[in-house]
């Protein structure tokens, strides 16, 4: 076992950079489909961690954690997205963003910096393979958290909502590998609702607003209401 | 076995509404199931009032005082709304669209009711995300353009909120390695001084930030005026009264938490966050368009009090910060179906549109006159005993420049109310076009606007002694 | 010492009598994963043996530099080729004659007066692919600053004979800087050896050229040059990454003649699993548009500087 934890570490770094990559490729990816595809490997490289957590420090219930997220974030949810917002993933193809993709990426970059930094704030990992993951999933929030602002439309936005979610469980379980099987389950699931509920109404703004250029919307204001 | 039954009751009542069984099933249960919990979580405040454990699953569900105070709360309003919903959802034709509604609704005030009981923390975030999830669809319920964004920028925003605070949660977990507690409210504060600061203070300012969205605090309100005008308007009165008081319950929790470990200062960061609000929001109260934005405002004001109420710290203001709650969520809720009502007769949400509201319609006009009368805090009704409380607490404390500032910004909201509705209720009524009929209000309406006032009323002159004694207990929970 | 100089020239005439080879053979699989059938693998020996025959035709504008530039394109790489290691895992003679940026700075001599020469004719075309040849090596700069720095700081040393030992053990050769580094140099490779998607290198339409329009002037022996340049800076490119920075794998440990041979059939059966890769990605990917290269440069970017983070968050 012993010789075996440099190598599990190793992995669940690589985990950790493919993680902090696909956060980027979220925010620079031009293709609606392209988004999917990087939530997918995101999330993929998240079950990888959790995986790689679960042997290292020997804590049984991540992998039952594990399982799950596989079946719900890189299977299911992309399948919900494609059944609810069908037109929405294949007839436009190519999205556009507030910022240019180069200026965008800097900021990213820069944002992964702070992210470095701040994680000193945060408390230290729980194990020493998991050092890793604190600042990388911290970045990966605050990644989301800018995709979020500079994507226009409904499904790229509702991806930067996960990837918010899975910077904070990307981060939370090296920290607190050991919490409750029952809340850990919850997460998942909570997410599932999510992909659901905002899959619908995306599909409700397509009917009756005519685009999912969320960005545009902009009849509720301070005093610009009609 | 009771708090079971009070989550069951809206659960059933849910899976009712959302079968085909005639127009008036999913109305009629969702009453009876919310004047069932009402009943049942009055009669488990009254146990917990007096000083008895009401205990689900130990460790995992119990209540005490401060959550039976919210949870009363979220029961007594819920039921109000359900009453107000009968008349003013009635217009909509399409009977599946009717059920769906009914089933959101009670799933709605299901996850409200679970966050006060849940003692876990970790729980307690997914109800929290439940209740926002749940609340998607109701606002997007008059599936208007606008309604549909409201709902849109109501979802990312606050769901975005709670992933952040997810992290908040994740590492608040982490206070359990330093001792030998169970994850619970409670456990947490006979940690605390045994737990890293850092540990403490990163989960605080995640839940604060995260969870802040939620609750509506500047800056991360913009949502809030957007959801609570566009949304029908009993979902506003449970939005408004107490899906945000929810929230700011979490984070309230906190607070003792923080305290508890004697090494961070969490009472200025309450009061400053706190202040922000209410200034922000007493300010943008003047130049509201629109009725409906300005009760939305107004609740962004109520939460910064109550914040900066907990922040002051001692029984007194703690007290003041429970009573508050309290007033606000009967009050607000009481705003809306005033709000709701004057809809129903003006169909116009422009404060410019409306004039002499008074003539047209004697029960909105009055109903709308009192409600704001009520939330700006005049005497004697019950806003202005609990504000008076904080401000009286806050000096007996020397917070001086807080309580200036509060009071200013206090004053300047209530000016903004009234100015408002004073130009709505009173003055020439615009004359009505030739054959229109004048809209005759359901009688459900009339109805939730007379209980919904009575406690406002009688709360301002008169103080339960039970009750009395949850809010005790409740300023106890926050001082710990 | 001796030996050691004989083993370096060993490495160097393996370089430049294989590079056609392997220009060839990628040319042929590319062919054949798109079910053509695709020239002989030994087509660039005939191609180059032909262009020696031929006589060479040098515009009367043109001027020393236009006669020099096929003599230095075809030095560069075998100056480089001295530094690194292409068959021996140990340091040979030269080795600490300069580090990476020494090796890097020579292949960009190279470039460079590659880049003079084009714009010394005055064929319209050669400046048009010169300025874009500069624009994509202006976007790889950072990217190659940033990628050789992380392997040096990991490794400590710039040094490619030091550097590489340092991917011998199964954790390092995990490790999240050393994949994100090897992909990012691929993404590098592509760029700057004008491959898909960056340039067409089979492209014969002047208008979408970037790196094949400078040589268009070129005829005869110096054609041949430029041209056998060009494979050999591709295959010492390929030694860079699999020998460097992937996996020292397959090299020479011992220090006699039999191991050294030994070592050049191992290390060519690395460079074919990279070209069957390379294959995939060019077959797979299409041609990027000129103001999209720069994106692709950005992605290549953006992953190095992960690999730097994760790299150096670790320690």
């Amino acid at each position: 076992m012993d010789t075996l934890m440099p190598v599990l570490a190793s992995l669940n770094g690589l985990a950790a950079g493919v993680f902090l990559l696909s956060a980027f490729g979220l925010l620079a990816t031009r293709q609606m489909q392209g988004c999917v595809r990087f939530f997918r490997l995101q999330s993929l490289a998240l079950v990888a961690s959790i995986f790689l957590i679960a042997i290292g420090m020997r804590v049984p219930d991540l992998i039952a954690v594990a399982l799950l997220d596989f079946t719900i974030k890189p299977l299911l949810i992309p399948w919900l997205l494609r059944r609810y917002v069908r037109e929405e993933l294949f007839r436009r193809r190519e999205i556009d963003q507030v910022l240019n993709i180069p200026s965008s990426l800097l900021v990213a970059l820069a944002l992964t910096i702070t992210a470095y930094f701040l994680a000193v704030i945060l408390p230290p990992a729980a194990g020493s393979m998991g050092n890793i993951n604190v600042p990388v999933g911290l970045a990966g929030l605050l990644l989301g958290a800018f995709t979020l602002a500079v994507r226009r439309e409904a499904v790229p936005q509702l991806i930067g909502i996960f990837a918010i979610e899975n910077g904070s469980l990307f981060a939370g379980i090296a920290i607190a590998p050991r919490l409750p099987l029952v809340a850990e389950m919850a997460f998942p699931f909570d997410m599932l609702i999510i992909a659901l509920v905002i899959g619908i109404l995306t599909r409700i703004t397509q009917e009756r607003v005519g685009t999912t250029e969320v960005g545009a919307l902009r009849s509720l204001r301070e005093g610009g209401a009609e | 076995m009771t708090l079971f039954v009070i989550l069951a009751l809206p659960l059933v009542a849910a899976l009712v509404s959302s079968l085909p069984l005639g127009r008036r099933v999913a109305p009629a249960t969702t009453l009876l199931a919310a004047v069932g919990a009402v009943l049942i979580s009055g009669r488990a405040a009254l146990t917990v009032a007096a000083g008895a454990q009401v205990v689900g699953v130990a460790g995992w569900i119990e209540l005490d005082g401060l959550g039976a105070l919210i949870l009363l709360l979220v029961a007594v309003v819920g039921m109000t709304a359900a009453l107000f919903s009968w008349g003013y959802v009635a217009r909509e034709k399409d009977s599946r669209h009717l059920r769906r509604y009914y089933s959101n609704y009670n799933l709605f005030v299901f996850a409200m009711l679970a966050v006060p009981m849940l003692v876990e923390p970790a729980l307690v975030w997914t109800a929290v995300e439940l209740t926002t999830i749940f609340g998607i669809y109701l606002v997007a319920f008059d599936n208007t353009p606008e309604a549909v964004e409201a709902a849109w920028k109501y979802s990312i925003l606050t769901i975005m909120g709670g992933a952040m605070a997810l992290l908040g949660f994740i590492v608040l977990f982490r206070a359990t390695r330093f001792g030998d507690a169970p994850f619970t409210w409670r456990g947490l504060v006979t940690l605390a001084p045994k737990v890293s600061s850092g540990v403490l203070e990163s989960a605080f300012l995640l839940i604060l930030v995260g969870f802040g969205a939620k609750a509506g605090l500047v800056p991360l309100h913009t949502w809030l005026p957007d959801a609570h005008s566009q949304a029908p308007s009993p979902v506003c009165a449970l939005l408004s009264g107490v899906k945000t008081t929810v929230v700011l319950y979490v984070i309230l929790r906190m607070l003792p938490i923080l305290n508890a470990s004697g090494r961070i200062d969490v009472d200025r960061w309450a009061i400053v966050v706190g202040l922000i609000s209410v200034g922000i929001a007493a300010f943008l109260i003047l130049q509201v368009t629109d009725y409906k934005r300005l009760f939305a405002f107004s609740t962004v004001e109520h939460m910064g009090i109550i914040l900066t109420a907990a922040g002051l710290g001692g029984a007194a203001a703690h007290y003041g910060a429970v009573y508050q709650i309290l007033n606000h969520s009967l009050t607000k809720s009481f705003c809306f179906f005033a709000a709701g009502t004057t809809m129903l007769t003006v169909d116009t949400r422009q404060i410019a549109d409306v004039r002499g509201l008074i003539r047209t319609s004697p029960v909105a006009g009055t109903a709308l006159l009192f409600g704001g009368i009520a939330i700006a805090g005049a005497p004697p009704l019950a806003v202005f005993l609990s504000e008076f409380s904080i401000l009286r607490s806050g000096i007996a404390g020397q917070h001086y420049v807080a309580i200036g500032l509060l009071a200013a910004f206090i004053v300047v909201a209530f000016f903004g109310i009234l100015h408002h509705l004073n130009r709505m209720t009173f003055g020439q009524a615009e004359p009505v076009p030739g054959d229109a009929a004048p809209v005759k209000l359901p009688l459900s309406s009339v109805l939730t606007l007379i209980i919904a006032a009575a406690p406002i009323v009688i709360l301002g002159v008169y103080m339960p002694p039970p009750l009395h004694r949850l809010l005790q207990m409740a300023a106890e929970g926050l001082a710990r | 010492m001796a030996r050691s100089i004989g083993f370096n020239l060993l490495q160097v005439l393996f370089v430049i009598a294989l590079a056609p080879l392997v220009s060839g053979v990628l040319a042929r699989l590319k062919e054949v994963v798109q079910s053509r059938r695709g020239p002989s693998i030994f087509q660039p020996y005939r191609d180059l043996r032909k262009f020696f025959n031929k006589d060479e035709v040098v515009s009367e504008h043109a001027s020393w530099i236009f006669r020099v530039t096929p003599y230095v394109v075809f030095v560069a790489p075998i100056f480089v080729t001295t530094l690194i290691p292409v068959l021996t895992s140990y340091p040979l003679f030269f080795a600490f004659m300069g580090d990476m940026l020494g090796g890097g700075f020579v292949l960009a001599l190279g470039g460079f007066f590659a880049t003079l020469a084009a714009v010394d004719t005055a064929n319209p075309y050669g400046p048009m692919g010169a300025s874009r040849t500069r624009m994509v090596g202006f976007l790889a700069e950072p990217v190659f600053m940033i990628v050789f720095f992380t392997v040096s700081f990991i490794a400590g040393s710039t040094i490619p004979y030091i550097v590489q030992e340092h991917w011998v053990t199964l954790p390092e050769f995990f490790a999240p800087s050393h994949v994100l580094l090897v992909i990012a140099f691929v993404m590098l490779i592509l760029a700057e050896a004008g491959r898909i998607p960056v340039d067409n290198p089979s492209g014969h339409f002047e208008l979408a050229m970037i790196d094949e329009s400078k040589n268009l002037e070129y005829s005869g022996s110096g054609m041949a040059l430029m041209k056998w340049g060009g494979q050999m800076k591709l295959l010492v490119l390929m030694c860079i990454l699999l020998n460097v920075l992937v996996s020292p794998w397959g090299l020479a440990h011992g220090q006699s003649i039999g191991d050294v041979l030994l070592a050049a059939p191992l290390v060519l059966f690395k460079i074919g699993l990279f070209i069957l890769v390379l294959v995939v990605i060019e077959s797979s990917l299409a041609k990027l548009r000129l103001f999209r290269v720069s994106e692709f440069l950005g992605a290549a970017f953006v992953t190095s500087v992960v690999a730097m983070i994760t790299g150096l968050l670790r320690f």
